[in-house]
């Protein structure tokens, strides 16, 4: 899917308006994030959540019919994306489903694997994991060691994964391996769709640093992954992925800032309604809650003005790491500061401002990763400079 | 709207680079405004019957971004202000701007009743004939200089455009409205990032090219990672200031009373920060007098004062506490 014909696509003027009237009326309170929740939600609420979120029409905007989706333009996806933004709702448990498999897999997929994948995706009968980092290669991908091998039964895959947000929780895993030898770099790399009940996919949990089990680790001892679940043709399958990744970093989760001006507005709004919060705020933390303020707006500049470029047919390229190099470290100082402020909150505090508290925790130490995932600050800086500023040429 | 025309906003962006250029041989001010004035740019604005070329906000952007990096000594954007709001009002006045014939600026800071009194923050004024006066009641005088207004001399952080107090005795000349005061102010937030995204591009190019040159420990600076990284910083900066200006200016966009408030704080700060950062990178260099980021430096903080960054914060809190984070607005400069 080119971005030109993205920009062929209707764009429809009321799916904000739609989307907003059918999230006020449908988003169920066990969901909410800026309530207290008694109870921890569970994998089959957010499958049911999501899969009506799709049903609605809120998920998959731009996706072909054919395949679930609604074939709409990138603007209708913004303007939704706003809207899911301004939301107090979880984040999505399928989102390498939706932002990372299902572009690759409609870029280089066959028929019947688009057909297969792509609706499953959106219904929320298969979630997927990303299985790209190693514990030898994390930002430098093209150091991967795990290894196909072609055999009369289908591909044997050899070799560990690392950093597999939702593995346990996932159906399929979208994964990157190679044919030859770590020496041959980006050659030879080649992608699978991997059933993750296959025999020899080993997965085992990591808890990070919030508490959460999310992250695992993946072993794959001669899994062996049938000749139809390949994903393109060694080389070429990679080379596809690596321009659909250019996008997909740079518009994934468009929703964000508006999620974050829902996280300072929740924010905000709880200390107004108490004299003592709202005067510790407007005393000591006006300018630096203004700054945030600012740089979500900031932030939306990229999205909108990354959005009309992609719908002009420009070429993103290396300019998606402004974005993500902006959202990651704009959103772990407002995180900073909301914990800070949620720490002079006084000790008979409401069930809103300990709702409040609670969020801002959670955010903090969830922000932690934001600087280190879909490559790490140092390695977007290194982008910028050599292939933006193109430093390592002569003026 | 600017789609009907027969040209883009980047039209503009040689034509000025080029005037400005050229605007620093000039001998004066009024040598300057007459360069500037025969190539449309003080008009860009203003309406056809005072001169000008009507255009939209968007097509002085590449012109205060163009004065930003080129060091332009002018109260362009001033100009090009008064001559758009007079423009319905006082024809004379607009067209004696538009087209270069008198200079004029604005006095930023302070607003003054009906009894005179002191107002700051007026770029360029020791060389003006008129200025700008905000009054107490959200209007707007443009005072003849020297005629019951007079410049007094201050010391002034911005080079190009020395900025002075005024001590207004009578308050006397063509006015502007509240809303026509409100529309200039908002337009200015823009006008203003613009030229600070030129003095910030600027900066950073003048810092990569050294990095490229010097070499030390046998290696260009640029080959360091450290240098690459400030750099980078440097034009995410830059980057962020374009397109936050290109949101504040776009049909789509949701909110634009916001955005060009956010437009113009978040550039004096990611402005300022890409410059100290180019003096930086600069070495000891950077430090002196010929090296001209500090140049830039001085501008961007200068125009963070005229358009009161700092107290803008408030009112971004207060629309925060309010609530109302998603305004009805949707007027657009």
């Amino acid at each position: 899917m080119t971005p030109t014909a993205l920009a062929d696509r209707p764009q429809s003027s009321n799916v904000g308006p739609d989307a907003r009237k059918w999230l006020d009326a449908n988003l169920p309170d066990a969901l909410r994030e800026d309530v207290l929740q008694q109870t921890p939600r569970t994998l089959a609420d957010m499958r049911a959540w999501e899969a009506q979120l799709h049903k609605a029409g809120l998920v998959g905007s731009t996706w072909p019919e054919a395949y679930g989706g609604r074939g709409l333009g990138l603007r209708a996806h913004l303007d939704i994306s706003r809207e899911i933004g301004r939301t107090p709702m979880p984040e999505s448990v399928n989102s390498i489903g939706k932002e990372l498999a299902g572009p690759i897999i409609m870029a280089v997929g066959r028929e019947e694997q688009k057909l297969e994948y792509l609706p499953a995706i959106l219904e929320m009968r298969n979630i997927w994991c990303q299985g790209f980092s190693e514990p030898g290669a994390g930002s430098d991908l093209a150091g991967l060691r795990t290894r196909v091998e072609k055999t009369a039964d289908g591909w044997v895959v050899n070799g560990q994964k690392i950093w597999t947000s939702g593995a346990s929780k996932a159906d399929r895993i979208l994964l990157l391996a190679r044919t030859g030898t770590v020496e041959d770099r980006h050659k030879g790399l080649v992608l699978f769709a991997v059933r993750t009940d296959t025999p020899g996919v080993d997965i085992r949990e990591i808890r990070s640093i919030d508490g959460e089990r999310h992250f695992c680790e993946v072993f794959f001892n001669n899994a062996v992954v049938p000749e139809e679940d390949m994903l393109g043709s060694p080389d070429e399958g990679w080379a596809a992925a690596t321009r659909v990744l250019s996008i997909e970093r740079a518009t994934n989760r468009m929703h964000r800032a508006w999620r974050f001006e829902n996280q300072l507005q929740h924010l905000v709004s709880a200390c107004a309604a108490n004299p003592a919060t709202r005067e510790l705020v407007e005393r000591d933390y006006a300018a630096q809650l203004a700054d945030v303020s600012v740089n979500i707006d900031l932030l939306k500049g990229h999205v909108e003005t990354l959005v009309g470029s992609l719908i002009e047919g420009e070429e993103i390229g290396p300019r998606g790491s402004l974005p993500k190099l902006f959202w990651s470290e704009a959103h772990q100082s407002f995180a900073a500061l909301a914990l800070e402020i949620v720490s002079r909150f006084p000790p008979d505090m409401s069930d809103p401002l300990r709702a409040v508290k609670l969020r801002m925790e959670e955010i903090y130490l969830k922000a932690r990763a934001e600087t280190i995932y879909a490559g790490t600050t140092e390695i977007q800086l290194g982008i910028i400079a050599k292939r933006i500023l193109k430093l390592n040429r002569k003026a | 709207m600017a789609s009907d025309l027969d040209f883009s906003p980047a039209d503009f962006a040689d034509t000025a680079s080029a005037v400005v250029a050229a605007c620093s041989d000039a001998a004066d001010l009024p040598a300057r405004m007459a360069l500037l004035a025969e190539a449309g740019l003080t008009g860009i604005l203003a309406p056809e019957s005072a001169g000008g070329l009507a255009l939209p906000l968007d097509y002085a952007v590449p012109v205060m971004q163009a004065a930003g990096a080129g060091f332009l000594a002018a109260p362009l954007m001033e100009t090009m202000l008064l001559a758009r709001a007079f423009g319905d009002t006082d024809t004379d006045i607009a067209t004696a701007l538009a087209t270069g014939a008198t200079t004029a600026t604005i006095a930023w800071s302070g607003a003054l009743g009906s009894t005179g009194g002191i107002v700051g923050r007026a770029p360029s004024v020791q060389d003006c004939q008129h200025v700008l006066v905000f009054r107490t009641d959200g209007t707007a005088t443009l005072v003849a200089l020297g005629d019951g207004a007079q410049a007094l001399p201050e010391e002034s952080l911005d080079l190009e455009r020395p900025e002075g107090r005024v001590e207004v005795g009578t308050l006397t000349g063509p006015q502007l409205d509240a809303n026509a005061v409100t529309r200039l102010h908002r337009s200015a937030q823009i006008l203003r990032a613009a030229q600070i995204l030129g003095a910030t591009e600027d900066a950073m190019n003048r810092a990569a090219d050294y990095a490229r040159d010097r070499v030390q420990f046998g290696r260009a600076l640029a080959d360091f990672q450290a240098i690459q990284h400030h750099l980078a910083r440097q034009c995410l900066a830059v980057e962020t200031i374009r397109n936050s200006i290109a949101r504040s200016l776009s049909p789509h966009c949701e909110t634009p009373v916001a955005a060009a408030r956010a437009t113009f704080v978040g550039a004096c700060d990611l402005g300022a920060k890409a410059a100290e950062s180019a003096i930086q990178v600069h070495g000891g260099m950077g430090f002196t007098w010929d090296v001209p980021v500090h140049r830039h430096l001085r501008m961007t903080k200068a125009l963070a004062a005229q358009g009161g960054a700092a107290a803008l914060k408030r009112d971004v809190l207060d629309r925060l506490l309010s609530g109302q984070n998603k305004e009805e607005e949707q007027v657009h400069v």
